[in-house]
């Protein structure tokens, strides 16, 4: 194994020709937890004393929360193996994983306001997990924008890392900062971390959403990393042969 | 711990008060995991497509 | 004459051919501190409260859509590409650049910032206190958006995206900048929020240069 394993993947022919078996795994297992996940807690999740039933986001929210900054760390480990080891796949990762990341950030976001409606009464609150999860998709958009400016993908990929390097090093800076700038300004009224215990009847099912949504995240990059090889290898002979036998 | 905790299915779609809510949320988680996978099936398919008009253009050339 | 020297008086020589780089950011932040009183009522008490907020964020404006085109002289006059040869480490040239446009471009836009405050009504405690932290956290941000100038170098067509991507970052020392104001207000001490601002902008100083000389690297290497 060890160094072997480490250099097949500098061969995006043999990453294409894994990934299409792992992203057809990946696929049906997330499709599985997360139907069984999201039933579970609309349906089979006690009801939350305070919030009613409106506190069922979570089973979406959070795990998409999560994604969204994990894939952010996950965007520099691929920066260093660019920089590093000079693997074009990371590259190619990097600029799925953006994407990708997005869109979740997006989707936190969306849902953590539509959450707040009935929670606090206003769809926007400047707390320091919605305002630190807005500053995160300018930092996606931000990747996503440099790359699109550039016409070489091999440039494109070391500005970004670059760019996301830098990025991942302010991350904590910038979380620690708005939590700090918040409890400046929070009023006493406003109890924004409530978080007592959760009953296992209402985390287990979380859990299997979270894994149900990573393993989603996984897929989608992979889908989109498949796409980017053939593209890019456009002029290699194994896509070319690949091609005229389908 | 498996207890279904509406009184109905119809009481389950409706979810008062947050139905309005809960679902369209959902809604829109079920349309992004779809939308992107949507999306890269099509950047797919126009990869295949660049390389197999490259492909006829190579093979008009050499005849 | 060696090479900081040179590069001293080709910066010199760059501000006499065209001064309007330095007079238009401050011009660009007068005209939108004058926007706020529009926006809001000219009688209005808020005025007072929020000037010094407004005053803070029209200069990073103002600070930031300079610095956009911080490289693009010395790029297209190929100087950059010199750099590359020169017998000093690249990060260390950046840090000379950096250092001569917080003094010739920046300051200036620092030492107008009283008058907006006088036309915003901010009380004289805040307007030390926003001259003190724009001092101290200029650097920073002039760093961070010399880094967004560099990323975007090659490309035309990337407008105000070197701005846009560097934004994010700037979040830290807005927030810090804005206790240290508060607190100027309250009356109570200032002083440790301002020695974390320094101190960022030392680190910031030191390490975003480094930062800065890849991607000049990767834009000038890679444009062949």
């Amino acid at each position: 194994m060890g160094w072997r394993w480490f250099h097949q993947w500098g061969s995006p022919r043999w990453f294409y020709e894994r990934a299409g078996r792992w992203q057809l795994v990946c696929g049906w297992l997330a499709l599985i937890l997360l139907v069984v996940g999201s039933l579970w807690g609309l349906g089979f999740a006690p009801v939350d004393y305070q919030q009613g039933n409106s506190y069922r986001i979570i089973y979406l929210h959070v795990p998409v929360a999560f994604l969204a900054q994990a894939m952010y760390a996950a965007m520099a480990v691929c920066a260093v193996v660019l920089f590093v080891w000079k693997m074009k796949l990371a590259d190619v990762a990097m600029q799925s994983i953006a994407v990708m990341g997005f869109a979740f950030t997006a989707l936190s976001l969306i849902s953590g306001a539509v959450w707040g409606k009935p929670t606090w009464g206003t769809y926007w609150v400047w707390d320091a997990r919605l305002t630190s999860m807005l500053i995160l998709a300018f930092l996606y958009l931000g990747v996503i924008g440099l790359r699109a400016a550039f016409q070489d993908p091999d440039q494109a990929g070391k500005a970004c890392g670059i760019l996301v390097l830098v990025g991942v090093v302010n991350l904590p800076i910038i979380k620690y900062s708005v939590e700090w700038w918040n409890t400046l300004h929070q009023p006493a009224s406003l109890k924004l971390t409530e978080k007592p215990a959760m009953p296992a009847s209402m985390w287990v099912p979380l859990l299997v959403n979270i894994l149900g949504y990573y393993i989603a995240a996984a897929y989608l990059v992979l889908g989109s990393m498949r796409a980017i090889v053939l593209q890019r290898e456009r002029r290699a002979t194994w896509v070319k042969e690949l091609v005229s036998r389908a | 711990m498996l207890e279904f905790q509406f009184a109905s299915l119809a009481a389950f779609f409706e979810m008062a008060p947050h139905g309005v809510y809960v679902w369209p949320i959902y809604g829109l988680g079920l349309l992004v995991l779809g939308g992107l996978t949507w999306v890269n099936a099509r950047q797919h398919r126009q990869a295949i497509r660049m390389v197999q008009r490259n492909l006829e253009r190579e093979e008009t050339h050499e005849s | 004459m060696s090479i900081e020297k040179r590069m001293l008086a080709r910066e010199l020589k760059l501000i006499a051919a065209r001064p309007g780089d330095i007079l238009k950011p401050m011009w660009f932040l007068m005209l939108v501190i004058s926007m706020v009183p529009l926006a809001l009522a000219p009688d209005s008490g808020l005025l007072a409260e929020i000037g010094s907020a407004m005053i803070w964020v029209a200069t990073l404006l103002a600070l930031l859509l300079n610095t956009e085109h911080l490289f693009q002289s010395d790029f297209s006059d190929g100087v950059l590409e010199q750099w590359l040869f020169l017998d000093r480490p690249l990060a260390w040239l950046v840090g000379l650049k950096l250092i001569a446009h917080w003094l010739f471009h920046v300051l200036p836009l620092i030492l107008i910032t009283p008058i907006a405050g006088l036309m915003l009504s901010v009380p004289t405690e805040v307007l030390l206190a926003l001259l003190i932290t724009l001092f101290v956290a200029t650097p920073a941000l002039t760093c961070f958006s010399g880094l967004g100038a560099a990323l975007t170098l090659g490309s035309t067509r990337s407008g105000i995206l070197g701005v846009l991507v560097m934004m994010p970052l700037f979040v830290p020392v807005v927030i810090l900048a804005a206790g240290v104001l508060i607190r100027a207000t309250d009356g109570s001490d200032t002083l440790p929020l301002l020695a974390l601002l320094g101190a960022f902008s030392v680190v910031a100083a030191t390490l975003v240069p480094i930062a800065v000389s890849a991607a000049i690297r990767l834009n000038i290497g890679g444009s062949n």
